[in-house]
């Protein structure tokens, strides 16, 4: 970063250069974009967003975390809950490590530096305007914009990720004229529709249900049928990234993974019938990371009388695909809430219904749960149940879902609307926080599309 | 509601049973048929509708509410990490700034008291009238005529009117023709070509729905409605590409399908603007006919179906063998 570059003049020079951060209960994506393409970060840094303690008492913050090797008993403070920002103590240290220290990977000098956020819709007042206040008064960056993660998805390439038959000099849409985005991140689940970039405010629906509860909901399950890992959160986690999958027959898979009644030896439960697999958790002297296996009857039984025992073993049954089944059943926990299928009906009822077959045609699910197996299949498999018979319906996700709002974001940056919504500093500091607030409420508009 | 007359305070749980009940007597009052439900079979199977989830009993409620909440945590035990302190923080904050970094609020509270400002602009609007937090959800302020102050880009709001009406005329043109284009395009099951032109035309289709069985306009025409068709006017501008060539079934009466109408550009208009909603609304919650699925129970054990009940704690199990299994924790916990 030039220091010379500052600019003097009272006239909007917009920044040469933009931080773009998509800031994420479990891991900041963050990344530099400049206003001549190529120069930018092709892809984001992953950070995670939290402050963790090993059993050692080290505490390591944000990146340091790679440093870590044994995960046994790890706590975490997240700064940001239910998908907000909320103690800003924790996030700044965090942010100061990654993008202002003197020695930080992405350093940067707000004051030539243009901020891009992403954040949840359907936010609190008090939680933007704190945030507002952080950026211009602790940072000072030079403008800025906050707008919310699903509708950066639009300035992506839409069509790509459908892989939609077209010809070379088919003009791209940026933003994409109508997707159906389906967030699924670590604290909740939302769904957006979006015309234009525009999200349709009145027609965003969330669900409670999140990485972190399907983590946890795992961690229970494990506790009551194997060995005690309350206090083994991210060892589950990385159980639950690895083999768990979104079942297309659950009532099927169920019956497959059922001992049986007493005394009865049921065939698949005994050669674990295709669905059961052995996971070996790590020790933290050799192996640091889980391994998942395929079942091998009585590998668990043998580890656990052989005397020297070198591996734990434990065998996911149901858990494989019950955990994920709370996306689309909640109820099954007692979550008085729709099922995903059902939220985006709710969503969907609130709009036109001319708008209806645009939008079914194009939903785009991303966030960390969109990884699971089947969890495309699922959805679609399940909208198609519900919605009238004429209706195509389309279900795809990126690439990597979890950096695909800040890809999208990245695009928005360059994407003259940046200039249209970002915010300077020294607008900031004529109206106040509450007008900027105010602004980016407002978003485009619809007076001047494109 | 049915309570026998009995005012009940520890649970919300109603359930008409068979019997006797103590009923205060108040006067001339409810027939004995009332009391004595016809139906007397099953009576804790058959409660009332719309109680399904909620007619729980207080304790079972409560577990679910507290195994909720141990879900939504982050860890398992209440920890304290205290940020390391960092050397070179000498630099001076702005009293807000210091404000917000030494907030111990959790969202909890943010949201409680986002409540009670809600809460409070409902009783006492004029308490609240200047308060910023408040305004964001205001619908007034959705309005693009509310901001005056704003530097957003200035519309032209001459053009703009005339202009749509255009778009509206071409649009319902290329519509007709792209409603033909889309039939034959069902009958002739081809590739599509390509998602974009295809989600247009669904979408477009509704325009005119009793123009269906219209031979398409000519090319040269469409052409000229390509040319005339002002792209800026509309909010999702109509189906802008050449239709595929006429197909002799267009006209079948089996293949028109029932399309819904288009929405305008006012109420596109009035979508895109509204105002985010709340917190609180935003949640997906059951409507009023309630689930239409009764919810399913599992093996707290094995995670199988929960096909039988434990007699002292109401838990469900797959089978005596998990029943066994339960047993030994009901009795550590209940007694015998």
């Amino acid at each position: 970063m030039a220091p010379g570059r500052k600019p003097k003049s009272a006239g909007p020079a917009p920044p040469s250069s933009t931080l773009v951060l998509d800031n994420g209960a479990d891991t900041i994506k963050a990344g530099f974009v400049t206003v001549d393409d190529d120069t930018g970060d092709k892809a984001p840094r992953v950070i995670p967003n939290c402050i963790a303690r090993d059993r050692h008492n080290k505490t390591y913050v944000g990146a340091e975390l790679e440093k870590c090797k044994d995960f046994g008993e790890i706590t975490f403070r997240r700064p940001v809950e239910k998908g907000f920002i909320v103690n800003w103590e924790a996030q700044k240290e965090i942010w100061d490590r990654a993008f202002f220290d003197d020695k930080a990977p992405q350093r940067c000098d707000p004051s030539t530096t243009r901020l891009v956020l992403a954040e949840q819709p359907n936010s609190l007042p008090a939680l933007q305007t704190h945030c507002d206040q952080i950026v211009f008064e602790e940072y000072g960056f030079s403008s800025y914009y906050r707008g919310i993660g699903p509708s950066f998805n639009a300035y992506q390439d839409i069509q790509a990720i459908f892989h939609t038959p077209r010809t070379p000099d088919t003009i791209i849409d940026v933003p994409a004229e109508v997707i159906l985005l389906i967030d699924s991140g670590y604290s909740h689940t939302t769904v957006t529709p979006i015309l234009q970039g525009r999200p349709l405010h009145t027609a965003i629906r969330r669900l409670d249900v999140g990485g972190k509860l399907l983590t946890n909901h795992l961690t229970r399950l494990l506790s009551v049928r194997h060995f005690d890992m309350r206090n083994e959160t991210y060892i589950v986690n990385e159980m639950k990234e690895a083999a768990c999958y979104v079942s297309l027959d659950f009532k099927g898979d169920l019956d497959k993974t059922w001992k049986g009644t007493r005394g009865e030896r049921r065939k698949d439960y005994a050669t674990g019938g295709g669905i059961a697999k052995d996971y070996v958790l790590p020790d933290s002297h050799t192996r640091f990371h889980g391994i998942v296996r395929d079942h091998e009857p009585g590998a668990a039984a043998r580890a656990r009388k052989s005397a020297v025992s070198t591996e734990d073993i434990l065998t996911l049954r149901n858990e494989r695909f019950s955990v994920p089944e709370l996306l689309f059943n909640p109820t099954d926990i007692g979550l008085r809430q729709p099922g995903l299928a059902d939220l985006v009906m709710q969503s969907l009822s609130v709009l036109p219904v001319g708008l209806w077959p645009g939008l079914l045609a194009n939903i785009v699910v991303v966030g960390g749960n969109a990884k699971f197996v089947n969890f495309i299949q699922r959805l679609q498999v399940e909208l198609l149940e519900r919605v009238p018979d004429e209706c195509v319906v389309r279900v795809a996700r990126p690439e990597d879902p979890i950096v695909s709002t800040w890809l999208g974001a990245a695009n928005f940056a360059r994407h003259e609307h940046a200039d249209r919504l970002a915010v300077t500093k020294q607008e900031y500091e004529e109206h106040g926080a509450a007008w900027v607030a105010r602004k980016f409420a407002l978003g485009l508009g619809v007076d001047t599309l494109r | 509601m049915n309570n026998f007359g009995v005012i009940e305070v520890a649970s919300t749980a109603t359930k008409t049973t068979p019997g006797w009940a103590y009923v205060p007597d108040t006067g001339p009052s409810l027939s004995a048929t009332a009391l004595q439900p016809k139906n007397r079979k099953r009576a804790a199977r058959n409660t009332q509708p719309g109680l399904s989830l909620s007619d729980l009993t207080a304790r079972q409620e409560n577990k679910l509410r507290k195994d909720l909440e141990a879900l939504n945590r982050d860890n398992q035990r209440d920890v304290n990490i205290p940020v390391p302190s960092s050397s070179r923080s000498s630099h001076k904050h702005t009293p807000t700034v210091r404000k917000i970094l030494q907030s111990q609020k959790t969202f909890a509270n943010h949201l409680d008291d986002y409540q009670a400002l809600l809460a409070l602009a409902e009783s006492n609007p004029a308490a609240v009238v200047n308060n910023p937090l408040l305004f964001l959800n205001k619908p007034v302020v959705a309005t693009p005529q509310a901001k005056s102050a704003s530097p957003a880009p200035v519309r032209e709001k001459g053009g703009s009117k005339r202009g749509q009406a255009a778009a509206k005329r071409a649009a319902v043109k290329a519509a007709a023709a792209a409603a033909a284009a889309a039939e034959e395009e069902e009958e002739e099951e081809e590739e599509e070509e390509e998602e974009r032109k295809r989600a247009r035309q669904l979408a477009a289709e509704g325009e005119d729905v009793e123009m269906i069985d219209s031979p398409a306009a000519p090319p040269d025409e469409v052409e000229k409605l390509v040319e005339t068709y002002p792209a800026d006017g509309t909010i999702l501008p109509a189906y802008r590409k050449r239709p595929p060539a006429v197909h002799p079934g267009d006209g079948d009466p089996l293949l028109v399908s029932v399309v819904p109408s288009f929405p305008t550009d006012e109420e596109l208009r009035s979508l895109m603007t509204a105002p985010p909603l709340s917190y609180m609304d935003s949640r997906a919650a059951f409507g009023e006919e309630g689930e239409r699925y009764p919810i399913r129970v599992f093996c707290e054990m094995c995670g199988y179906w929960g096909r039988v009940k434990c007699m002292k704690c109401g838990v469900r199990v797959c089978g005596l063998d998990c029943l066994e299994g339960h047993r030994e924790e009901c009795v550590t916990r209940y007694g015998l």
